[in-house]
């Protein structure tokens, strides 16, 4: 993930702050500019702009919209998740968060079972 | 009445539709918001949770006044000044102190939906805030809607009061009955109380910019409500099978309890059934350094289908996502934390979060209407002390501190 990152230039958080308050831009649409997805979007928007397909797919979004609520956990995909967190290297780096017993003799570290 | 027409501030659509209110409530800038759901072909206008908690709202203020249109998709909001349980205002219970709110059965949200809320009103309460969460929709365990488990919130969200002066063991959450949500995720009919004792006149100024330590140990609940406790036990055997390589040190809490008992006159006339059972579980990790806490929920569907293990595997991946996007807060308690900061001394606070949970529509939200109640912006600066791309926060308070003291 942190490769992901570093490759988007627009990923940066000085633009967050002057897009966080950009009231034109509805939240969703920030975050997606800042993420870098957004350039391309705008040029497709620009090609079909007046076909008739439009207001459908907005109508769509918009549903899609009013039927999400405030949630205070992320609906994750968690086959997705199995997947990223069965991977060593995700599992190595993450690791490194976690105090282990060699750093810290509190709470029993022998007693490991493997 | 010669007082100015009060300004209203104008915001449109359901989403965070307690954040606004609350912020409201403490800067007693009234509100209007139109355009709740009014695309919704079915069901338009505020929802039953929204309702209700305008209905708590009403009973913990003095003063609120507010008018929903006739199709529920405008409302407009005056608040009131946050009195908490006064006898004599609603307050009933044996000793007079304590607010019951009661939950309609097609409430579909849980309980801490109401409670994170009502305990950022808390503690700029004139007194006590004391509320029992009593009727057929008050749902303890985790939904699928999204809402943390009362137990999650005990354990990883209160503490966080701490941090503030805001004594957390003044603080009190009892559940006194149990419940999962029921057919179709509406309604569960458990009990649960709150007791907030810890007014304070300001919060303090939080610095939580620095690292985030270290993962030492985990801790969580695993709750049967109404099934075979044995659930518990494969949820949490699950759980360590994915946790075991990171942390030895794991203590998973295990709680069976018997469903509620809810009265049912359709087959005969004082017939009892049970409702809201399932199960779930509930994961807090805990750092080294002091008010770092991670939090994962994850509870069975109401229309089941989900072995137990699942569940607890499930639980155990969310908690290692959610300790993988980095920072010092996690996702569900960045809201209260991010009020309370607004709402301290006029100081710079500065909180560290990890950049794809400030990457959350929530928090942009939160940014843009705090603004609009009048604090000021936030600064964005990244980290520099260590190669982790987490993002300090730093907000400005507003002193609003607690107008019900000030008077007093």
């Amino acid at each position: 993930a942190q490769k992901l990152h570093g490759n988007r230039p627009s990923y940066r958080t000085a633009d967050l702050a002057r897009l966080m308050y950009d009231e034109k831009l509805t939240a969703d649409e920030v975050l997606r500019r800042w993420q870098g997805d957004i350039e391309a979007a705008i040029e497709e928007e620009n090609i079909e702009d007046n076909s008739g397909d439009e207001d459908f797919f907005n109508k769509a979004k918009q549903e899609e919209e009013d039927a999400s609520e405030d949630r205070s956990i992320p609906a994750y995909d968690y086959d997705q998740l199995a997947t990223k967190w069965s991977l060593d290297d995700n599992i190595e780096l993450l690791r490194q968060r976690f105090t282990t017993a060699t750093l810290n003799g509190s709470g029993g570290g022998g007693d490991d079972d493997d | 009445m010669s007082a100015p027409r009060p300004e209203f501030l104008k915001f449109t659509g359901h989403k965070s539709f307690t954040q606004r209110l609350v912020l409201s409530t403490l800067t007693g800038r009234p509100v209007h918001i139109s355009k709740i759901r009014s695309n919704s072909p079915t069901n338009p206008g505020l929802a039953p949770h929204e309702v209700s908690f305008l209905r708590l709202l009403e009973a913990v203020t003095n003063g609120s006044s507010m008018q929903i249109s006739y199709t529920g998709t405008t409302i407009t909001f005056v608040p009131g000044l946050i009195t908490g349980a006064v006898p004599g205002y609603g307050a009933v219970g044996d000793e007079g102190d304590i607010v019951e709110h009661s939950l309609p059965a097609t409430c579909a949200r849980g309980v801490t939906y109401f409670l994170l809320p009502l305990c950022l009103l808390a503690p700029f309460s004139k007194s006590h805030m004391n509320v029992r969460f009593t009727g057929p929709g008050v749902i303890t365990s985790a939904t699928e809607t999204g809402d943390l488990s009362v137990d999650s919130f005990r354990t990883a969200v209160l503490p966080l009061y701490d941090l503030f002066g805001i004594p957390a063991a003044r603080i009190e959450l009892k559940v006194l009955q149990r419940s999962c949500a029921g057919l179709k995720g509406a309604g569960g009919a458990g009990e649960v109380e709150l007791r907030f004792a810890s007014q304070v006149r300001l919060p303090k100024t939080l610095h939580l910019n620095r690292s985030p330590g270290k993962i030492k140990r985990i801790r969580g609940v695993a709750y049967a409500t109404g099934v075979s406790a044995s659930n518990n036990a494969r949820m949490i055997h699950a759980a360590r099978e994915v946790l075991n390589p990171f942390v030895s040190d794991i203590h998973v809490a295990a709680q069976y309890d018997q469903a509620p008992l809810i009265a049912d006159n359709t087959e005969k006339a004082g017939g009892k059934r049970r409702m809201g059972i399932g199960f779930g579980l509930s994961l807090v990790a805990e750092s080294s350094a002091a008010g770092v806490l991670y939090s994962a929920d994850v509870v069975a569907p109401p229309k089941g289908g989900v072995v137990p293990e699942d569940i607890g595997k499930r639980c155990a991946y969310q908690l290692l996502e959610s300790l993988s996007l980095g920072g010092c807060v996690s996702g569900a308690a960045t809201g209260t934390i991010l009020t309370l900061m607004a709402m301290g001394s006029e100081d710079v606070g500065r909180v560290r979060l990890g950049r794809d949970i400030i990457g959350r529509e929530e928090v942009i939200n939160l940014a843009r209407d705090s603004r609009k109640f009048g604090a000021s912006s936030w600064g964005l600066r990244d980290v520099d002390e260590d190669d982790t791309d987490d993002i300090v926060v730093s907000v400005k308070g507003t002193g609003v501190g607690n107008v019900g003291r000030k008077v007093a």
